[in-house]
């Protein structure tokens, strides 16, 4: 079936390829794409007004609105990534006031939960794991910095248009703001591999991954067959690929950006330059010993290089051309030796001597400052961008015509005229409020969140290969109210929630379904899934273990037996640190956290604008045997005891509220009561029994799902 | 209520179990994961010559010149530079202006075909009746992590879906109580993980399960401690309880349906998988086959006994491992580098082909030996070989594949592909054509782009099949 769908679909697609021909003129029908469009609102309409004018027409009715329970756990859960706990349901339902719902959401948007929930949807997009990749997948030690700068961004209610050009230009635009140093990282957190040998195609693959990248994630386009040739439905020329990667020619990695504002880092280095006068000599002889192994790591390392690169690296850093630079730089790591390193290959007297110096020179360890803080990050390369070509099938080995900084043909076809910082040209294009793509992309994105589906499903596919918006009248009158109201993204998602399409129920009614089975009229709310980090954050939750704690290094809960992961994944000494929310657990890019991965994590080696919702024995397995849930339900059924009175009502209650916010039903009190029965018999031991219960809880699709 | 309680109370069995306690488990239950999941069958596009595939991944690089592809010339000119006329490489360490090396090895021709084999294996050499030798292989990696990646996602570069994942995903499960692709390994880890069986962009459903050693092949698949049979079903007959309470006025959610489901499987999986990994049963004489007797080859024999059990249970695409972790990877001493991996898989693999052909399996299952590249003709550090990705061998056997013949050669030194190359989607393509899927019609739709397992390459080379 679904194969049959993407034949037919192809069979459009070349359809129109024939009408293209081989001309480089757009065609009338790409030049009248809906996404290259201006934004077209109507100031009087609603977003139900534009969901209902469609439903009208093909008459579906809208389904009522969702019990307040309901409606508090879908609120919760969407914004916060955790359920509501009783207290919060009870004052819900005690409130009677007509805002009621509106003050829910205004508590839930203010929450620090809410940034931690929706930078975890940021995180799919900007592909960020702590790992480079590859074979030795080693530690990225400050990129969480990037993770921290997202969170904070989502609970500032940061505008969108400044977030993104923040991510793509930050060090450029907002040269005094360390936090927006940090936000260049987005585009750092390609896959990398350190021991590349052939640095000119490394390279090469960083740029497609970051021209990619910023076209799916802003732009909403996913143009990355235009390497090779120009793209085969959607208006986009194969120059114009190479126009938009030449904006980051003159980029570098940058690992050692340092974090501290101006009058702090003159006193870190006064203070540096004290503990370096002071140990100025034990210092001159530890590099002397260290020298002999490094100079021989380097030749050896030296030596594996092309000739091209190894003429580079050695060659007068005034003569070197701005492209070599760039590989000078992308080798630099692999010629660089950590003292730790050097002082391993140290045998002997000399290795002898320095354990003494280095215990000399930790006498020094009072005046020495703290480390610096670090970002890992983007910086811009050399005052003159080396060369951008078009490449013959992609090819690095095949450069053809050169081309300069540009933007989408389609759009613009003039050249960006810059020479350096070129990223705030791209920034300054992508987040303008007449690009009828940026802010139209991340509006559907938030649709997509809340709902489970945007208003387009494939939200980082605006092209003729995605799915048309089901309703272009709603995305454009919410995009339009977005820019109004300062690409505010709080606003926007209290206007989605204010709506009576979001608070609708989720309830089926068969004379809708039979004129529209995909609700692509939204007539219900869809029902979906919880992801793997919400579902383990609401299990920490009922369970009353949460920590709560925010920011900061990345966390490494206890991995099952049997899992190995090369890099390392050294579990924290402090348990109440296995506990925090999920979007602390370090990402290991070639080893995801097992529970994670069942749920459908995506795979951090391109961006993710839409996980997948599979439903799978592994998944039930992790429900029904792992250690951590087991261990989770231990602690809710403690609760559970210790809080619900002395009856057994009254604990069967409290497990129901914490788990669903209700109260359990007449039928559900007497299976329970059997199943306690039953299990305590089985068990030898009451405890255990609860334990069962509430594992059981934690493992039903009321649990699971947003409903 | 009651009256369910009571029922599933008294079963005798687990068939009865389900039967009993899943009053609502009809066809609705088979809704949307099991019509877009790994859980039906599946039709082809041509007529299937295998129904499964063991690919036996000699990790780190195997030599094809001191294995597979005896190479007179390069003897002649050992120590001498390479000719210019070879064109010089680029390598991962720089070796590319190495003398050559010749190769010390024994050759013999084996069997009615008369195919060569280096006396490094002289079980395998017994088998070559029944393999196609294609010498004449090809990839686009230098380093490890990425050719390894490549000869299983067909891309250097990783994130894209393993060969396994396409055919678990183009062909479905033919046993729907154990994982459709089944990874083993030695104890150490393959370079780059998990990322070599991932789904990719495809689905999770239809990722590699990596078994691990001893009773518990699966990732929780054993109940925790002191957790008994009847204590787990009482527990998953609440959850069904529960799950209808709920469910009842949402029966139009199949999603819901399914997830019911997947809890059985999973259950029914607990006994399935520490069967399938159970070899109790199997004899002495079937052991001491796969090398089971001997410490060298222990290990990698029972991996390849498994290998067998697995596609014997209806696993469609077991990867096996041998030397994980870069194991082949000789860049010195290649004498006792290879002597030592030769002597591990040697009668593992010749017992896993004599005991797949006495029980009739052979026919039906593709085995496909080889690394994620070969190595160079020239020297490193005096006695061993860098990587070579621009020729090498592979070989097939079974499923389709033709005995006792040659695919492909390289250059006179083994450096190069020359007649016939086959590119790493070629042999994907091959692969997929013997299970009856065609790489050009089998697309997943993916960022705006119908995705296929060779992604814009891929021939099918028909002349390895009969």
């Amino acid at each position: 079936m679904r194969l049959f769908a993407v034949l037919l679909l192809t069979g459009a697609a070349i359809a129109l390829l024939a009408e293209t021909g081989q001309k480089k003129e757009f065609t009338p029908s790409q030049k009248r794409w809906w996404a290259f469009q201006p934004v077209k609102a109507d100031p009087s309409a609603t977003i139900d007004s534009l969901l209902r004018a469609k439903m009208a027409e093909k008459g579906v009715a809208p389904n009522p609105a969702a019990d307040k329970v309901t409606l508090l756990r879908r609120a919760s859960l969407v914004l916060t990534g955790l359920p509501p706990s009783p207290e919060e349901t009870q004052a819900f339902l005690a409130d009677a006031a007509p805002n009621a719902f509106e003050k829910v959401v205004d508590r839930l948007l203010a929450s620090p939960a809410y940034g931690e929930r929706w930078a975890r949807h940021w995180l799919d997009l900007a592909r960020y794991a702590d790992s480079e990749g590859f074979k030795a997948d080693e530690t990225r030690p400050n990129v969480w910095r990037y993770r921290d700068y997202v969170i904070r961004s989502f609970n500032a209610d940061k505008p969108y248009d400044r977030f993104v050009k923040e991510q793509i230009a930050g060090d450029e635009l907002y040269p005094n703001d360390l936090d927006a140093k940090v936000a260049v990282g987005f585009n750092r957190h390609f896959p990398d591999e350190s021991n590349a040998a052939n640095i000119r195609q490394r390279r090469q693959e960083l740029l497609f991954d970051i021209t990619d990248v910023t076209g799916s994630v802003f732009l909403g386009l996913t143009y990355g067959c235009a390497k090779c040739h120009d793209h085969k439905f959607d208006p986009i020329l194969q120059k114009d690929y190479y126009r938009l990667q030449a904006f980051y020619a003159n980029t570098r990695i940058e690992d050692e950006a340092v974090l501290l504002p101006g009058p702090e880092l003159a006193e870190w280095s006064a203070r540096n330059a004290a503990w370096e006068a002071k140990t100025a000599g034990i210092r001159a002889e530890m590099k002397a010993l260290l020298d002999v192994p490094r100079k021989t790591k380097f030749d050896d390392r030296l030596s594996r290089f092309p000739e091209e690169i190894k003429e580079t690296i050695l060659l007068e850093p005034a003569k070197r051309t701005p492209f070599q630079w760039h590989m000078y730089m992308k080798a630099k790591a692999q010629v660089t030796f950590s003292d730790a390193e050097c002082a391993n290959a140290l045998r002997g007297a000399p290795a002898k001597r320095y354990a003494e110096l280095k215990k000399e020179l930790a006498a020094f360890d009072s005046i020495k400052p703290a480390d610096l803080p670090m970002a890992q990050t983007l910086a811009e390369m050399h005052t003159e961008a080396p060369k951008t070509f078009l490449l013959k099938s992609g090819n690095f080995e095949a450069p053809a015509d050169e081309v300069a900084p540009g933007f989408l043909s389609i759009l613009d076809a003039s050249d960006a005229n810059v020479s350096n910082g070129r990223r705030s040209a791209l920034a300054n294009w992508i987040a303008n409020p007449a690009n009828p793509l940026t802010a139209r992309v991340m509006v559907n994105r938030v649709w997509h969140y809340q709902f489970g589906r945007g208003i387009s499903a494939t939200p980082s596919d605006f092209g003729l290969m995605g799915e048309r918006p089901a309703n272009l009248a709603l995305l454009d009158h919410l995009t339009a109210s977005f820019i109004a109201d300062g690409w505010s993204l709080k606003k926007l998602q209290k206007r989605i929630m204010l709506s009576a399409a979001w608070q609708q129920s989720s309830d089926n009614n068969p004379a809708s379904a039979a004129k529209d089975s995909e609700n692509k009229l939204w007539w219900k709310y869809p029902r979906h899934r919880l992801e793997g980090e919400a579902v383990r954050d609401s299990m920490l939750a009922v369970s009353g273990r949460l920590n709560a704690k925010m920011f900061g290094q990345p966390v490494f809960p206890p991995l099952p037996a049997g899992v190995v992961t090369r890099g390392g994944w050294k579990v924290n000494a402090d348990p109440s640190e296995h506990d925090r929310r999920s979007v602390y657990v370090f990402v290991r890019r070639n080893t995801r956290y097992p529970m994670f991965e069942a749920f459908d994590m995506p795979d951090t080696h391109e961006s993710c604008a839409r996980r997948n919702m599979t439903i799978n024995p592994s998944q039930s397995l992790e429900l029904m045997n792992s250690r951590l849930v087991t261990e989770w339900s231990r602690s809710f059924a403690a609760r559970v005891r210790n809080d619900g009175g002395q009856s057994l009502d009254g604990m069967l209650e409290r497990a129901w509220k914490l788990a669903y916010q209700r109260q359990p039903k007449e039928a559900e009190r007497l299976t329970a009561r059997q199943f306690l029965e039953r299990q305590t018999k089985l068990t030898g031991d009451e405890a255990q029994a609860w334990a069962d219960l509430c594992q059981t809880l934690l493992s039903t699709n009321e649990f699971l799902y947003v409903n | 209520m009651n009256k369910h309680l009571r029922h599933h109370w008294n079963v005798s069995n687990r068939r009865e179990f389900f039967a009993r306690a899943g009053s609502g488990l009809g066809a609705i239950a088979l809704g949307s994961m099991l019509a877009e999941g790994a859980e039906t069958p599946k039709k082809t596009h041509f007529p299937p010559k295998a129904k499964s595939v063991i690919w036996l991944f000699m990790e780190g690089g195997p030599s094809h010149i001191d294995l597979f592809d005896p190479k007179p010339e390069l003897n002649k000119l050992a120590g001498q530079p390479m000719p210019a006329s070879f064109g010089k490489p680029i390598t991962a360490m720089g070796t590319g202006g190495n003398t050559l090396m010749g190769s010390p090895r024994t050759w013999t021709q084996h069997g009615q075909s008369g195919i060569w084999v280096s006396e490094w294996y002289p079980h395998i050499a017994r088998h070559v009746d029944d393999m196609t030798v294609i010498r004449s292989c090809w990839a686009n990696g230098l380093n490890h992590v990425g050719s390894v990646c490549q000869m299983n996602t067909g891309d250097i570069l990783a994130g894209r879906p393993a060969l396994g994942a396409w055919v678990t995903y183009g062909l479905g499960t033919a046993n729907k109580n154990l994982p459709t692709f089944v990874v083993l390994t030695d104890d150490k880890e393959v370079l780059g993980g998990p990322k070599n069986w991932s789904s990719g962009f495809l689905p999770a459903t239809y990722q590699g399960t990596q078994f691990r050693q001893g009773d518990t092949p699966i990732l929780n698949l054993k109940p925790g401690d002191g957790v008994t049979d009847e204590r787990q079903r009482s527990r998953l007959s609440l959850l069904k309880q529960l799950n209808q309470h709920w469910g009842a006025d949402k029966t139009e959610d199949t999603d819901l349906d399914a997830r019911v489901k997947s809890f059985e499987l999973a259950y029914e999986m607990q006994s399935a998988g520490a069967e399938a990994v159970d070899i109790t049963k199997e004899t002495e004489a079937t052991r001491s086959l796969y090398g089971m007797d001997s410490e060298d080859t222990r290990q990698f024999g029972h991996n390849c006994l498994l290998a067998r059990r697995l596609v014997e249970r209806g696993v469609r695409f077991v990867e096996l491992y041998c030397g994980s972790g870069s194991g082949w990877d000789a860049h010195s001493n290649i004498e006792g580098n290879h002597g030592k991996w030769c002597k591990v898989s040697d009668k593992p693999i010749a017992g896993l082909l004599a005991d797949l052909k006495q029980r009739g399996l052979l026919q039906d299952t593709l085995v496909v030996w080889g690394g994620e590249f070969g190595r160079t003709p020239f020297n490193e550090k005096g006695n061993g070989r860098d990587h070579n990705p621009w020729g090498f061998t592979m070989w097939m056997a079974g499923g389709g594949a033709k005995g006792g013949q040659y695919v492909g050669t390289t250059d006179e030194i083994g450096l190069r592909a020359v007649d016939k190359p086959c590119h790493v989607h070629d042999i994907h393509a091959s692969i997929l054509y013997a299970l009856g899927m065609d790489h050009l019609q089998m697309t997943y739709q993916h960022n705006g782009r119908a995705e296929r397992p060779t992604i814009v390459g891929g021939t099918i080379f028909k002349e390895i099949f009969a």
